[in-house]
């Protein structure tokens, strides 16, 4: 099973590292980052606290847009070109093409993340007026880097039973609605009506919470030393999208290929 | 003939697809039973929109049928992984991932079917020789001809040494060079033993290399059977060729109706409704002086069973 896995997944790093679109959103990527050097002249105070926090923006949002780009036709382009009639027919089973497409993707974000944090982490210490090197910076993109994976989960959730285009909006609407929860929660709980307190406390806990891997600002404001922190989002990430692969492969493991 | 065992056994398989959230879902295969012995080849047969298609996904498990059974090798279909091992199948119009080459897509597939590497590597070789792909291996896949693309999509079915081997329109994209090609193939599985059951449309393909045919219909079977029983042994007619043509009236005048006969070229053919009029018109002929150059039975072919059969269940369906 895992070695199918793995050549599932391997199969799938290899197309999207060769995909020309990635690189393209990747090389604007580094150039925004690379930019930060320049940026934070024009600001006042803390100028490295600027390039940490513009930085990991740029990670985030561009690490968002490759997610959803290639974790919506992680499937769907697998149907499309119906390369998926000669996997299928092979003994894989359809869950193992689930995990090993996810995982694929996974590895590839790894890489891409990597790239626009070690670049961060170059220009964050090079920088002239009082750069040094700060680790929360590879801390505050592990962070990241397990919401894309999050993300990349969701994605393919959708890409199993509807057209891109829908994969996107819906996974965009629940990136949003992912840093908001917290609210929700909150705003619940002020609520004087017990069915808005108990159907806020649902959402807060159906909803994913992406906010448990946003460690941007403590990086920013250098309030984050330890790797420590990762545990726990990290138990959260396993445990979210064992859930969402497991629903992923329960509406896959039926469909019909036309 | 030795009773082979059943490889493959469908039972009334019936099938259904939406066609949008309001329309009443289009209904593409019916009650359809046949099976598959073992070392048989068997051709499916039918016009575009008959089913076959259809079929052919829910025996590789890629549809799901509403009603009915599919059993292989004496198990369910649902048994899943173990015997897709036991299976090689080629869809039609294969596609396959652009950026690899056609060795590194053979890998792939041996990893997915759990071959050793150097498993792998011996088959592949042996088998894109075999498929007039050898010097292709290193070529990406996006430069492939779409008849080289049918040849690798052979190669993969058949990399994992599979006993049944299922085949999805195999002729079609290739010219007649690849056509033999990939007849000579489907002979020599049958030779190691294997079983064969592919779709065409060629139907001189298939009254050449079956052993047993199905004919579709509008998702329902219209016939089955032995290539040499449903071709039957009846003789629709003798055809005699004769040189020189000879004009109507000397034609009438020897008995011989006019209308039977038509000239080409320089030759004379005649069809004689059965042998003892073959009999009463070559003597009359050569009495006339002419030379009969051949006379030779002609019984029905596949194809005109298959517009027989087709023709009577109506008009050709819209979905396959």
């Amino acid at each position: 099973m895992l070695r199918r896995i793995f050549s599932i997944a391997a199969n799938t790093f290899r197309e999207t590292i060769r995909n020309k679109i990635l690189y393209a959103i990747l090389a604007f990527a580094l150039f925004v980052i690379g930019m930060t050097f320049f940026l934070a002249d024009l600001s006042v105070g803390d100028f490295a606290r600027i390039i940490a926090d513009v930085g990991l923006a740029s990670i985030h949002v561009f690490g968002v847009i490759m997610a959803v780009f290639l974790g919506i036709n992680l499937v769907s382009n697998e149907v499309d070109r119906k390369t998926i009639f000669i996997l299928l027919s092979k003994p894989v089973r359809r869950y193992e093409f689930i995990f090993g497409k996810t995982l694929g993707l996974s590895v590839t974000l790894l890489l891409t993340t990597l790239a626009m944090a070690t670049v961060l982490f170059l220009v964050h210490l090079s920088y002239r007026y009082g750069g040094r090197a700060e680790v929360g910076i590879f801390i505050a993109s592990a962070g990241i880097y397990m919401e894309l994976v999050l993300l990349t989960c969701l994605a393919s959730l959708f890409s199993t039973f509807t057209t891109p285009v829908l994969s996107a909006i819906f996974t965009l609407s629940l990136f949003f609605v992912g840093h908001l929860t917290n609210y929700l929660y909150v705003l619940g709980e002020q609520s004087k009506g017990t069915a808005v307190r108990w159907g806020s406390r649902f959402l807060f806990y159906l909803l994913p919470n992406l906010e448990n891997f946003n460690w941007k600002n403590e990086v920013a404001y250098g309030g984050l030393k330890s790797f420590s922190i990762l545990g726990w989002a990290a138990g959260y990430l396993v445990a979210y999208a064992a859930c969402v692969l497991c629903l992923s492969c329960l509406l896959f493991a039926r469909k019909d290929f036309k | 003939m030795k009773d082979r065992g059943r490889i493959l056994a469908v039972e009334g398989l019936t099938k259904s697809y939406p066609t949008g959230f309001w329309r009443k879902p289009v209904r593409v295969l019916s009650d359809l039973s046949f099976e598959v012995r073992e070392n048989e080849i068997v051709g499916f047969l039918g016009p575009n929109g008959a089913g076959k298609t259809t079929t052919i996904k829910i025996l590789n498990r890629l549809a799901f049928p509403d009603a009915g059974e599919v059993t292989l090798f004496g198990g369910q279909v649902r048994d899943g992984a173990d015997v897709r091992r036991r299976i090689g199948f080629m869809p039609e119009q294969p596609y396959f991932y652009e950026y690899l080459t056609g060795g590194e897509f053979l890998r792939l597939c041996g990893q997915l079917c759990g071959m050793s590497r150097a498993d792998t590597e011996s088959r592949s070789s042996e088998l894109l020789v075999r498929v007039g792909l050898s010097g292709a291996r290193d070529t990406a896949i996006r430069k492939y001809s779409k008849g080289m693309m049918q040849r690798l999509g052979l190669a993969q079915a058949l990399l994992h040494d599979p006993e049944l081997v299922i085949l999805d329109e195999p002729m079609s994209g290739l010219d007649p060079m690849g056509r033999m090609e990939v007849r000579g193939i489907i002979r020599d599985l049958k030779a190691a033993g294997k079983t064969v059951f592919f779709s065409s449309h060629i139907l001189s393909d298939v009254e050449a290399l079956c052993d047993r045919v199905i004919m579709l219909h509008k998702g329902r079977k219209v016939a089955e059977g032995r290539v040499e029983e449903l071709i039957g042994a009846e003789t629709l007619y003798i055809e005699l060729v004769v040189s020189p043509v000879l004009p109507a009236d000397r034609l009438v005048a020897e008995g011989i109706p006019p209308e039977t006969g038509y000239a080409q070229g320089d030759l004379l053919v005649l069809r004689a409704p059965n042998s003892g009029e073959a009999n009463r018109w070559m003597a009359s002929l050569l009495r006339a002086g002419c030379t009969v150059l051949s006379c030779v039975p002609m019984k029905k072919n596949l194809e005109e069973i298959f517009m027989e059969r087709v023709g009577s269940s109506g008009a050709t369906g819209a979905a396959s």
